[in-house]
């Protein structure tokens, strides 16, 4: 291995067209470039996820009481349908698209994704339809109050008569939320099966590559369902027609099947990514291979096509026929078959390794760890006659909120962490980070964990008022949760300041295999001096051997991890 | 190491070149998975209409209305989807310029293109026609809603298609527009001929199936 | 070294086995009062599975947090560990084993959802006669509530009630006695039987201590039958988002023995029907009229346009009353002359349970 190379003040860092900036400024610009699309994403998301927090915040004050004491009702009801509405749309999956955006050319050895300018129009979408949404509480009758399932008869019935009213508002931002994740399906599938480098084939691709395809491909076939219940939803509010308006012979269950058709797969568009990011965050920080990687890759494809199939379990409790039921019992407990193989090759990958608890490590572990748990209370949920008692309760809202804050938003913050240096070419301060993961932790346990003995005495979820006998896990849930509030400080301290004046990280500070550390940090805007030839699988640790047959050529000044 | 590098450098140099003109080819695969994403619209329509009509909740038909007219329609039908063969003529008819770069066939390309553009207008206009005729409107009740947000839905996608097909006659005076190949025209044919198939099923399920 | 990790994990099997069997026992009290044969079912397969997802959880953590706190690098360690890439013996018993797992739980769950026999959509007309199936496992589910079920479908006659919801209230119609309530009044051991409607949107009518939870569909009639075994005041709330005071649309369960119930009928039957309080109507005509003591003024935040409340329901008995009210205390019958009605239901035995249990 020669040691010599370029340094990477002599990488052209051009940005993509002439005269655009390439500081601060560079990311309120139209820019083509995937690094920078990605980070624009995630940092527009992470805004999204602190107004998010904040109505949260809002809720777990009102539901300190057994009264409806803090706000007005109406408002409660707007704050809980937007907290969902922005988690979903506007945080989890746009900063998901922003790492995969970032990670995915890099880890393929593609110089750009397969169409940038697409890509651009993508992200540009989202603030968008996230400021449409918010505007929402500016119109008369304020923002949409009927959950962020909007359910009719009840989304359709319209308090103020106006035809722009706040439900409208929320389905024009949720279409187009849709049609920015559908351009973004198309461009991260046509990337990773057309622009692969050459050698990188089908097994020597990441897990995390692998788990972004089988997540897009989820939004190509799910979200055009739900655009078609949403256009029909759209029409019976504002011209009338009766698709779904019981008095006029529609037939509101069907809007439901359109719905959880797409958004139980969209559970699985947000976690499959977080999957892949466990699968990447292990092998480096336990300095051993991923255990099963073609069985974890390929079971992230067995869950597209097994989501595909489950949405009835939504509906088990809404006038479905017994045959429906017991199908839709059977496929969902499926489920935890792939997912339960990614675990148990989770955990032997870990075992017998050379573990560090460095941050990312802590939070892909902990992400495990939680994930576990909402698999099981999961598979609870799934059996019908469980479910028809604990069917919207607070049961399920400590359950899915296991999955995307315990599960999906640690494992957001693993990647963020894991992928920081890459990303600025300095390193987070690692005691603020294991602050971070502290509180975060003993938070998600404390908001999460006393809503599912909540769920089993039978407190329904969406309430802004409860009976008298909830009111013990409930304060415990609501200091859970400003704590939870609180554990974002330190990230945010973490990230701004490590950014500005942290030390200098190198291209590989964590001694990884994976074509995105064998370029610098932050990586020159073609990503590579040189497109990458691949020679080996993705996990190497342990055997000594290089991951390309050029590695001096692609812009590292470093040797990689090799001994 | 000088003869890995020596290899990678020519690989590298192919691999650029590979990408770079390959966009085209890129753009035809993201295009076709968006039209397969794009059907999955039509096909939630189509489901839906299905289950209202096998299931239905109160009265199917507007009141007075016993079934709806196929006669006018068969002829919209079989002019559209004879226009799917007219711009596959005219997409040869490029193909052929593109090998022999006769002027003729680029006019031929134009000629078809334009007889495409008015087939689709034909259609659209016939669509015009039944809708005025019609006794009933959006609101009176679920076969109304259905029959209007599937034709109309339908209806967008073939005006969308004539806006394409006028893009592409535009270009063709456009000199040296086909030097990196003619992926457009490839997508405005493939898009004429989704929504003929869209077109098929539609008719199949609201005028045969009655 | 082999002998001690043998020693080591069948310990912590043990360990395991014991402290699940506690958590299915512990998952008893984690639910409300058993007040429907139906429920004592589903507390058996919830039992089940916490058991279950206990052994499951351990069994996963277990190595996991083993390896967390034994395979740490040390401080100056930059060695790799092993290069394993996986083992086909262990991924295979781990993608059997689960599906094993699953596909068993949901065959028991089936057993139980045929045994439950609670009709519902789709199930208008014939009777769902559950079949007796003898159980293969024996322990820990008993057949007690499954044969109540099976007795109370063959011999008893059905309580029929019409259950109807609106935004935000609840009333149930007793056909056979021209009965109408706010409070839902049930006979214990006898089979009732629902039929759910909607005037609005949907609802979900979920008593937690029957373990039912249903959606109310407009414009379908939902057939739900339980039996309740266990008499006491019960909640049903409505569990399905239905507008803005979908918190307050909960009512009482009432569960009596059958003189009782009759006597209530009876006395129900004979008062005048009048509009019932409705706390929803009661916050919108508070916030539509701020004033001094207002819910209004109560909160920080305004609202905006909401809904109307529909009328409060006209009904033969309400225990309903404002908040400023000396509250409704759980007697139903307080401060009401029970008048003696003339029994018009003939007499029927029904069967003593306490015997089986």
């Amino acid at each position: 291995m020669t040691n010599i190379s370029i340094s990477p003040d002599e990488i052209t860092r051009g940005q993509p067209y002439p005269g655009a900036p390439d500081n601060w400024k560079r990311f309120f610009t139209f820019s083509t470039d995937h690094k920078v699309i990605g980070i624009q994403y995630i940092v527009t998301a992470f805004f999204f996820f602190l107004v998010g927090g904040a109505m949260a915040m809002v809720i777990r004050s009102e539901l300190l009481t057994p009264e409806a004491d803090l706000v007005d009702r109406t408002v409660y009801n707007a704050l809980f349908t937007l907290h969902g509405s922005l988690m979903i749309f506007f945080w989890t999956f746009p900063v998901l698209v922003g790492l995969a955006n970032y990670l995915v050319p890099l880890m393929i050895g593609a110089r750009d994704m397969a169409f940038p300018r697409l890509n651009a129009i993508s992200f540009w979408m989202i603030p968008v339809a996230a400021t449409l949404m918010l505007a929402s509480f500016l119109v008369p009758g304020g923002p949409a109050q009927s959950g962020w399932w909007s359910y009719p008869p009840q989304s359709i019935q319209n308090p103020t008569g106006n035809i722009i009213n706040g439900q409208v508002l929320w389905i024009l931002s949720v279409a187009i939320n849709g049609v920015s994740s559908i351009m973004g399906g198309v461009n991260f599938v046509t990337t990773i099966f057309r622009m692969r480098a050459p050698g990188m084939t089908w097994f020597r691709m990441p897990a995390f590559c692998w788990a972004v395809l089988a997540a897009q491909l989820i939004q190509l076939y799910g979200l055009p369902a739900l655009t078609g219940g949403a256009i029909m939803l759209l029409l019976d509010i504002t011209i009338g027609t009766s698709f779904f308006r019981p008095e006029n012979g529609g037939n509101p269950v069907v809007y439901q099947h359109f719905f959880w058709f797409y958004s139980h797969p969209a559970v699985y568009v947000m976690v499959l990514p977080v999957f892949g990011m466990f699968s990447e965050v292990l092998p480096v920080h336990a300095r051993k291979p991923l255990f099963g990687y073609r069985v974890i890759a390929v079971s992230s494809v067995v869950i597209t096509v097994i989501s595909g199939c489950v949405w009835v379990h939504h509906m088990f409790a809404s006038a479905t026929p017994p045959w429906m039921r017991m199908f839709f019992m059977v496929t969902t407990m499926l489920v935890a078959v792939p997912s339960g193989i990614k675990v148990f090759g989770w955990v032997a990958t870990i075992w017998g390794g050379k573990i560090r608890f460095t941050t990312p490590m802590l939070f892909a572990l902990g992400g495990i760890s939680n994930w576990v748990f909402a698999g099981i209370t999961g598979i609870f949920l799934g059996s019908v006659p469980i479910d028809l008692h604990v069917h919207n309760t607070y049961f399920v809202v400590g359950h899915f909120h296991y999955v995307l804050y315990g599960t999906i938003v640690m494992g957001i913050y693993a990647g963020i962490y894991h992928w920081f240096p890459k990303m600025t070419g300095r390193m987070y301060y690692e005691g603020l980070g294991k602050l971070h993961f502290a509180l975060t932790y003993i938070g998600v346990q404390a908001i999460f964990l006393p809503m599912h003995p909540l769920g089993l005495q039978g407190m329904p979820r969406r309430v802004a008022s409860y009976d008298p006998e909830f009111i013990y896990w409930n304060v415990i849930a609501s200091l859970g949760g400003f704590l939870l509030g609180v554990s974002v400080l330190p990230f945010i301290l973490n990230i701004v300041s490590s950014w500005i004046r942290g030390p200098k990280a190198g291209n590989n500070p964590w001694r990884a295999y994976g074509l995105e550390w064998l370029t610098t940090s932050p990586p020159p805007v073609e990503n590579f001096e040189e497109i990458p030839v691949v020679v080996s699988g993705p996990y190497g640790y342990g055997k000594n051997q290089p991951l390309v047959a050029n590695q001096a050529r692609l812009g590292t000044i470093e040797e990689p991890a090799t001994s | 190491m000088t003869a890995e590098r020596a290899i990678a450098q020519d690989i590298e140099s192919e691999v650029r070149h590979a990408q770079e003109h390959d966009e085209a080819g890129n753009s035809k695969f993201g295009f076709i998975v968006f039209l397969l994403s794009e059907s999955v619209i039509f096909i939630s329509f189509f489901v839906g209409y299905a289950i209202f009509k096998t299931t239905p909740v109160g009265e199917w038909y507007p009141p007075g209305v016993t079934g709806i007219e196929t006669k006018e329609p068969l002829f919209n039908t079989l002019i559209l989807v004879s226009s799917s063969f007219v711009i596959y003529v005219a997409e040869r008819y490029l193909h052929d310029y593109l090998e022999v770069k006769k002027n003729g066939k680029l006019w031929g390309f134009r000629l078809f293109m334009l007889l495409t553009m008015l087939m689709g207008g034909y259609f659209l206009y016939g669509q015009m026609v039944e809708w005025s005729g019609l006794p009933f409107t959006v609101q009176s009740g679920i076969f109304a809603s259905m029959f209007y947000t599937l034709t109309g839905f339908h209806g967008l996608h073939v005006l969308t298609g004539i806006i394409m097909q006028t893009t592409m006659l535009r270009r063709s005076f456009v000199s040296g527009n086909y030097d990196n190949g003619y992926f457009g025209v490839e997508a405005t044919s493939l898009f004429w001929h989704f929504v003929d198939v869209i077109w098929i099923v539609l008719y199949i399920l609201i005028y045969v199936w009655q | 070294m082999k002998l001690r990790a043998v020693i080591t994990i069948s310990i912590y099997a043990v360990v395991v086995v014991f402290i699940s069997f506690w958590m299915a026992k512990q998952a008893y009290s984690w639910l409300p009062p058993e007040a429907s044969a139906e429920s004592k079912l589903i507390d058996d397969l919830f039992s089940l599975f916490t058991g279950l997802g206990t052994a499951i959880y351990l069994g996963v953590m277990g190595p996991f947090l083993y390896s967390l706190v034994f395979h740490r690098a040390g401080k100056y360690d930059m060695e790799d560990g092993p290069h394993i890439e996986g083992n086909n013996f262990l991924e295979i018993t781990w993608t059997a084993t689960p599906l094993l797992i699953v596909l068993m739980l949901s065959a028991i769950s089936y057993r139980t959802y045929e045994k439950m026999a609670i009709g519902g959509p789709m199930e208008l007309v014939h009777h769902h006669v559950p079949q007796i199936i003898e159980p293969a496992y024996a322990e820990p589910f008993d057949s007690t509530p499954q044969q109540k079920i099976q007795e109370a479908v063959e011999t008893e006659p059905t309580e029929n009630i019409v259950v109807t919801a609106r935004q935000w209230s609840w009333t149930f119609y007793y056909p056979d006695r021209d009965v109408s309530s706010t409070e839902l009044h049930l006979p214990v051991d006898r089979r009732a039987k629902f039929t759910l409607r909607s005037e609005d949107v949907i609802h979900a009518f979920y008593i937690p201590a029957f373990r039912v939870g249903q959606y109310v569909v407009p414009n379908q009639e939902i057939e739900y039958e339980l039996t309740p075994v266990k008499t006491g005041r019960y909640r049903l709330r409505d569990s399905m988002h239905s507008g803005t005071y979908f918190a307050t649309n909960q009512s009482d369960v009432v569960v009596q023995p059958l003189e009782e119930y009759e006597q209530w009928l009876a006395d129900a039957s004979s008062r005048t029907p009048t509009p019932a309080f409705n706390q929803a109507i009661y916050e919108y005509s508070q916030a539509s009229n701020p004033g001094a003591g207002s819910t209004k003024d109560k909160v920080a935040i305004r609202g905006w346009a909401t809904i109307p409340p529909a009328p409060a329901p006209v009904v033969n008995f309400s225990t309903q009353q404002p908040p400023d009210s000396p509250a409704s205390g759980g007697n139903a019958a307080e401060g009401q002359k029970i008048q003696k009605a003339p029994r018009q239901v003939p007499d029927r035995s029904t069967p003593d349970y306490s015997k089986l249990q």
